[in-house]
């Protein structure tokens, strides 16, 4: 599904490259759920991005599903971003001023999804994740754990057949945060492919397989 | 999509109260001004465009030494007709000024309902055939003397319901009292009309010598000597005016090779604002003025715009995480723009409608400033509404562009982290926006403030006269002469008697008022050649004259009561200061006792001090005082306690000896005063914009601070934990405000300086534009400022430093 053949990332800083990341190469397959892990400033939530066409790489090739992401126009891109991935952040990154039901549906807005059938979706994710009495609650209404609900469901309801997740329990306390692993782990058995960047041994345990970094370059 | 839009935008305006509150109030009291310039700018430009013949009609100029004089030769307009068939008609009109005079209805069984007249013409029976003035009863006899044709108005006036057409009106005015007969009736002129007459009278009554009352020698028809009044030709249709203006002029030069000036064709298009800023030809309307008016409405709209960027960029911060979340659940760049340009187009929307509401709001007041009768519903007919519009179409959509791509712009992985605004670009680009801005602001207090101090400085100016509590009453104009004149002087020794009449005078002008008249040919006993060409006014006082306003003597005496009653017999005259000079004597003692020639030989006994009879807008004129008992105005100044009854007193005298005619009166500094009533305007009117401006450009000013203190919570949190004091905070928050003030200042006092100097030549008193006025423009702007930025720096500076670097 994802293969990335000798990417990095460098920064030019006072006429010397600092590299983030370093000759990676990297093969991710269909329903996998890998976790990366390293100490701060290694390079984990760059590469996240990169997969997630959020940030570009400086040199290498990245291919999805077989198609040539860094020869990709800005409008491919977009629209293959649109209907293959979801992102789940740390902060949940939602919008303040939307209701929860509103959140979930953005996505949708940008997709062409016609309004009975974005009602349709919507009212099958709130029910999926018990939290149809929260729907027109505003986020700083809910909890954290509760928000990040809302971000998950945010993230699937376009079906993409990739989760990424920066960090997902990161403000969460332990509860929260196994709850929102044990659903990741359902995800992954239904079929969604995930890649998470975590801190945590235990979160990566629910992990298929965990990719170590240390500064910039893959040690295991 | 479009309702989420929406939805989020509407959320988003009552989420930011105070910000919407000054975006949108910044928008409407833009749009509002621009409005009511609009309306302004649009009127004049639509004077006197009316007129079916209008591309057709023209103004006959004199112009000499390239000085042009709408008053042209009488019997130029015939003469004219009679030589070219290129001129269809032609109509002289003699103005207000000359023709005014009392006009009484002769109706049967009632006593005649009398009215002193200023909008009243003279003109040729083409009148009506030349310019659109319709009909609305009757038919246009004007060709023949002793016709009238009055307005509907008038109409009303005179005859209430009875049928005016047949009656007679009785006209009094300098060219005796004679009856007219009422041929038609038509609609009251429009606003948009220069020619402004309730009655126009057949001008061919003047043909017959009879009908002069003595002033055939400037009056006459067919006299080529004298230029009293105007004339408009009527081409045919697609005649070339240059062309014509040649031949007519070649022709002309043969016809009359003794004449000293060429004639001239002025469109009628271009009689109210000249075709150019340069146009040297006599015109009714201000096109300098309109330009400024133009100017001042772009500059504000430019403020507001400037503003709305300014202010929707400042909250970007808080925008941004929205723009990173949506661009990362797969919004594209244009959706995001267009959901930026909906909420522009909601909050300019919205302004825009209140807009509307403040201009019905504040059309009253505006009108009352303007002295026009405008409104929202004339500039729908209007042409330049279209431009308006398009203009402010065009400012809203580019600003909401540029909003909208600038929001819409930000890397999407910065904004989630939270680790934008590093940028010192958004900051230079405000602090640009501000600087601009407050340099308008402060361009326009200058121009205000020295506006303010030079019509201060007129109003209190020491006139070497005194004019307080000085009523003038209007003398009487109809009744027979010799009973009129033994009439005024029963009636000033009568009031003379009264205890509150402190002292009084009569007199041919009063200040404020234009003199009897001007004239050349005024000279010593042996002029030297060329001083017969020198002007001099001349007005017509009695003996009080210069004690009732305290006018001082330089030199010699004053006319005695003899004197006064002996008139032009007398052969004395008393000179001002500046006319003593004018004529050539070395000093005013110098002129005592000196004879001077004005038609006949007369002696000067004494000669005044300089006084200010007209506005400081013009040098003292050389001025001759002729000894009358003229009785044209009584100057009487009153003792000050319970003036209306007094006047009532004088008013029942006045009526006891002038029977029939109106009993009017004012007083002479109000009268004065009406002389500063352009520069009253336009400093109310330029009040008005600085202050607009400036109260815009604060709420930039607001936005740019906002930005800065979220920008600086970090570094004020820091700066706290370490122990400065909250006025510590706020100098260093305010400080850099100051200083885009005050470069705003720099940059703004030498063009208004420039400006305001060249305003200040019109006038030939005026005050000195000295650093002061600079340093209160300046004080003022950075007060403003100052009290604008502490609010937020106040409370950024009392805000907990633990939070604030949590935050971060």
């Amino acid at each position: 599904m994802i293969q990335l053949q000798k990417i990095a990332k460098w920064y030019v800083n006072g006429g010397n490259k600092s590299y983030i990341l370093r000759d990676i190469h990297l093969k991710i397959l269909q329903g996998e759920f890998v976790s990366i892990m390293g100490p701060s400033g290694s390079g984990k939530s760059t590469l996240l991005n990169i997969i997630g066409m959020l940030d570009e790489p400086s040199e290498g090739l990245y291919f999805f599903d077989e198609q040539p992401v860094h020869q990709l126009k800005e409008r491919q891109r977009n629209e293959l971003f649109k209907k293959s991935i979801g992102v789940v952040f740390q902060a949940y990154n939602l919008i303040d001023e939307l209701t929860v039901a509103e959140n979930i549906e953005t996505p949708l807005l940008y997709q062409q999804v016609k309004t009975s059938e974005r009602k349709a979706l919507v009212a099958d994710m709130l029910d999926r994740f018990q939290i149809v009495g929260k729907k027109d609650l505003f986020p700083n209404q809910l909890s954290g754990g509760q928000q990040q609900l809302v971000g998950i469901a945010r993230a699937l309801i376009a079906k993409p057949t990739l989760l990424l997740a920066d960090e997902p329990t990161g403000n969460l306390n332990s509860k929260q945060g196994e709850e929102i692993m044990k659903l990741f782990k359902q995800l992954n058995e239904d079929g969604v492919t995930i890649i998470q960047v975590t801190h945590s041994e235990k979160n990566a345990e629910y992990g298929s397989r965990v990719i170590e970094l240390l500064d910039g370059q893959i040690v295991g | 999509m479009f309702r989420n839009y929406l939805k989020i935008a509407l959320r988003n305006l009552n989420g930011n109260r105070v910000y919407s509150a000054i975006n949108i109030g910044g928008i409407a009291f833009s749009v509002a001004a621009f409005i009511f310039i609009l309306q302004y700018v649009g009127f004049e430009q639509s004077v006197n465009q009316f007129h079916k013949n209008l591309p057709d009609i023209y103004r006959l100029l004199g112009e000499e030494k390239g000085e042009y004089s709408d008053y042209t030769n009488a019997p130029l307009g015939p003469t004219l007709k009679n030589n070219f068939p290129e001129v269809k008609a032609f109509c002289r009109i003699m103005e207000p000024n000359t023709a005014k005079g009392i006009v009484s209805a002769q109706t049967t069984g009632t006593a005649p309902a009398l009215f002193r007249e200023n909008k009243m013409i003279y003109a040729d029976g083409s009148f009506f055939d030349v310019f659109t003035f319709p009909l609305i009863a009757g038919a246009n006899r004007l060709g023949l003397p002793q016709n009238v044709a009055i307005s509907a108005a008038a109409a009303k006036k005179y005859f209430n319901k009875a049928n005016p057409v047949g009656q007679t009106l009785v006209l009094v005015n300098q060219f005796g009292e004679r009856p007219y007969t009422v041929c038609a009736v038509y609609q009251d002129m429009p606003a948009q009309s220069d020619l402004q007459a309730d009655l126009v009278f057949s001008l061919q009554t003047l043909a017959n010598p009879a009908n002069l009352n003595g002033n055939e020698g400037w009056a006459s028809l067919d006299g080529w000597d004298s230029s009293f009044l105007q004339a408009f030709l009527l081409l045919k249709n697609g005649v070339n005016s240059q062309n014509f203006e040649q031949k007519m002029n070649a022709q002309f030069r043969k016809l009359r090779p003794q004449a000293t000036f060429s004639l001239a064709l002025q469109p009628l298009r271009y009689l109210h604002l000249a075709a150019a800023l340069d146009a040297r030809m006599p015109v009714t309307g201000r096109l300098a003025f309109v330009y400024l008016m133009g100017g001042i409405a772009m500059l504000i709209l430019l403020i507001a715009g400037l503003n709305y960027i300014n202010l929707s960029t400042a909250s970007s911060l808080k925008r941004a995480k929205e723009v990173g979340v949506r661009k990362v659940v797969g919004a594209t760049r244009s959706q995001l723009i267009s959901q930026f340009l909906l909420e522009s187009f909601l909050l300019n929307g919205i302004g825009f409608v209140l807009a509307l509401g403040l201009v019905a709001l504040l059309q009253k007041p505006f009108n009352l400033l303007m002295e026009k009768d405008l409104s929202l519903l004339k500039l729908l007919s209007n042409p330049i509404l279209s431009l308006g519009l398009l203009f402010l179409f065009v400012g809203m959509a580019s600003s909401g562009a540029y909003v909208s791509r600038a929001l819409s712009a930000f890397p999407t992985i910065e904004t989630l982290k939270g680790a934008l605004g590093k940028s010192s670009k958004g900051i230079l680009l405000r602090k640009t926006l501000v600087v601009f801005q407050f340099t308008i602001s402060v361009a326009l207090i200058i121009a205000t403030l020295t506006l303010y101090r030079q019509l201060s400085y007129m109003q209190t100016k020491d006139l070497g006269m005194n004019m307080e509590q000085m009523l003038v009453i209007k003398g009487p104009e109809l009744g027979v002469d010799s009973v009129r004149k033994k009439g005024i002087q029963a009636f000033q020794d009568e009031f003379a008697r009264f205890s509150f009449v402190k002292n009084y005078s009569q007199s041919g002008t009063v200040p404020g008022n234009f003199y009897n008249y001007q004239a050349a040919g005024i000279t010593r006993l042996n002029p030297q050649p060329g001083e017969d060409k020198k002007q001099y006014a001349v007005a017509y006082i009695d003996d009080h004259y210069f004690d009732t306003y305290g006018i001082k003597l330089a030199s010699g005496m004053n006319f005695t009561p003899a004197i006064s009653a002996q008139g032009s017999n007398s052969a004395k005259v008393i000179l001002n200061e500046s006319a003593a000079i004018k004529l050539g004597f070395a000093d005013p003692k110098a002129a005592i006792g000196q004879k001077i020639l004005n038609g006949a030989e007369i002696e000067v006994i004494g000669v005044v001090k300089d006084y200010h009879h007209q506005s400081l807008q013009s040098l003292i004129d050389p001025t001759l005082f002729l000894p009358a008992n003229s009785g044209a105005y009584f100057s009487l100044r009153l003792s000050g306690e319970q003036m209306p009854q007094q006047v009532a007193i004088l008013e029942r005298l006045f009526k006891k000896y002038f029977v029939g005619n109106p009993f009017e009166y004012f007083f002479a500094d109000e009268n004065y005063n009406k002389l500063y009533r352009i520069e009253q305007q336009n400093s109310q009117l330029f009040l008005i914009a600085a202050t607009l401006a400036i109260v815009i450009s604060c709420l930039g000013l607001f936005g740019l601070a906002t930005f800065s203190v979220e920008q600086k919570t970090k570094e004020i949190g820091i700066r706290k934990v370490l122990g400065a004091s909250v006025g510590q905070i706020v100098t260093l928050l305010s400080k850099d405000f100051i200083v885009l003030v005050l470069i705003a200042l720099v940059i703004a006092s030498p063009i208004a300086w420039w400006v305001m100097n060249r305003w200040l030549q019109d006038f030939a008193y005026r005050i000195d534009l000295g650093w002061p006025i600079f340093a209160a423009a300046g004080v003022l702007a950075v007060c403003i400022a100052l009290f604008t930025v502490s609010f937020l720096a106040l409370r950024a500076a009392l805000s907990n430093p633990i939070k604030a670097l949590r935050q971060e």
